[in-house]
């Protein structure tokens, strides 16, 4: 039987999984698979599983859970081996890179970080700091104005967003780089323009975490910080 | 006197600091690590999920597109023009702020200089009060439990 497998973790690692349901509309009971130096953390596969908000969460509290009793390496989710035999080769097969990834994650967690920004003083700002910008605006406004001025504003407009946006985004980062060891972002995304994880050693939390406060308070409430952590490292896997 | 149970504090509480585990208000941020990142193991097979497609392809949407154009030059036009009008006064000031604390160097906080004009420029707008800690959402606590080994 198809198993479903959550995370890695070291032999050595106490697995406290009570209490904890696997992913699928009737979960299976987690279980795990041993190779010795490297433990996987599996249950049986669902039939038909999907990305269901249910099922997310079973395979975020695993990980979570791990988290609290060392380090983890969380696996995507969705990924299912033919059987526990295949999930043991796999262990055996790269037991050196995984075993190197848990100790160089030891200690560490990641946090993740998504900002907005209040797109209406964004605008207010940028048509109060660009002549052109307001010239078109009230053009435009006021019926006078050539057919293709909206689009000319709008790119004008546009650009500005991006730029000041950018220049937010870098700011933010570079705040926060100092009390991280590593990280990685995703492209802006809609109405998000910078998504970031930080890998962050524990003992530079504290100073992560009031940095990333100064930064809030610093912004504005119209500029909002989102930050999530401490997570298993699904990033810096 | 009364208390107000944290149970009962309604939206805000119950996305960040939900006691139970991933609270849906935390999963939907972290959508992306979990289903994006996170060890993939190659001999492994991954289940075929509808809705992962959907999710990268919002992340992809093109900003430079002339829809994108029209929805703000329409929003720049609906701003209302009252309190618009009085932004340009604010902001002869702060530009000259921002020049001086450019020129102070390392004086302001961890922000760059880039973005000190544009912190500054948010910031001029209202005043310096701090944003309510209530208002902040801070998952960021939730999870301290699992530090305790």
């Amino acid at each position: 039987m198809a198993v479903y497998v959550y995370s890695i973790v070291a032999g050595t690692h106490p697995l406290d999984l009570s209490g904890l349901a696997g992913v699928g509309a009737d979960p299976a009971a987690l279980r795990t698979v041993d190779s010795g130096r490297l433990t996987a953390v599996v249950s049986d596969a669902p039939p038909g599983l999907r990305a269901k908000r249910r099922d997310l969460a079973a395979h975020q509290a695993v990980q979570e859970r791990l988290m609290a009793g060392g380090t983890v390496l969380p696996l995507r989710f969705g990924l299912t081996a033919p059987d526990d035999d295949a999930v043991r080769a796999a262990l055996t097969e790269n037991a050196e890179q995984y075993a190197a990834r848990l100790s160089e994650l030891d200690g560490c967690a990641e946090f993740h970080l998504k900002a907005t920004e209040d797109e209406e003083s964004l605008l207010r700002r940028i048509l109060a700091e660009s002549p052109e910008a307001r010239r078109l605006n009230d053009e435009i406004r006021g019926g006078r104005a050539a057919p293709d001025a909206p689009v000319v504003l709008g790119e004008l407009v546009s650009q500005e967003v991006r730029a000041r946006q950018e220049a937010l985004a870098a700011g933010i980062t570079q705040a926060l780089r100092p009390h991280a060891r590593d990280e990685r972002s995703s492209p802006p995304s809609g109405d998000v323009f910078l998504s970031i994880s930080f890998l962050v050693a524990r003992d530079a939390e504290d100073a992560f975490l009031t940095a990333e406060k100064g930064l809030a308070a610093e912004l504005g409430d119209s500029v909002d910080l989102r930050l999530h952590g401490p997570l298993p490292a699904y990033s810096f896997v | 006197m009364t208390v107000v149970p944290q149970s009962a504090g309604g939206g805000v509480a119950s996305r960040g600091a939900g006691p139970g585990g991933a609270g849906s208000g935390n999963l939907y941020d972290i959508l992306e690590l979990i289903l994006d990142r996170g060890l993939v193991i190659d001999v492994f097979v991954r289940v075929s999920l509808v809705g992962i497609e959907i999710l990268k392809i919002d992340a992809r949407i093109v900003v430079a597109s002339v829809d994108t154009y029209l929805r703000f030059a329409e929003a720049c036009n609906r701003l209302d023009l009252e309190s618009g009008r009085k932004a340009p006064a604010q902001l002869t000031d702060i530009v000259g702020e921002v020049t001086e604390g450019g020129a102070k160097g390392k004086s302001k906080g961890a922000l760059s200089g880039a973005v000190e004009a544009v912190t500054d420029a948010v910031r001029g707008g209202r005043d310096e009060e701090k944003e309510p800690a209530e208002k902040r959402e801070r998952p960021a606590r939730r999870p301290a439990r699992h530090r305790e080994e």
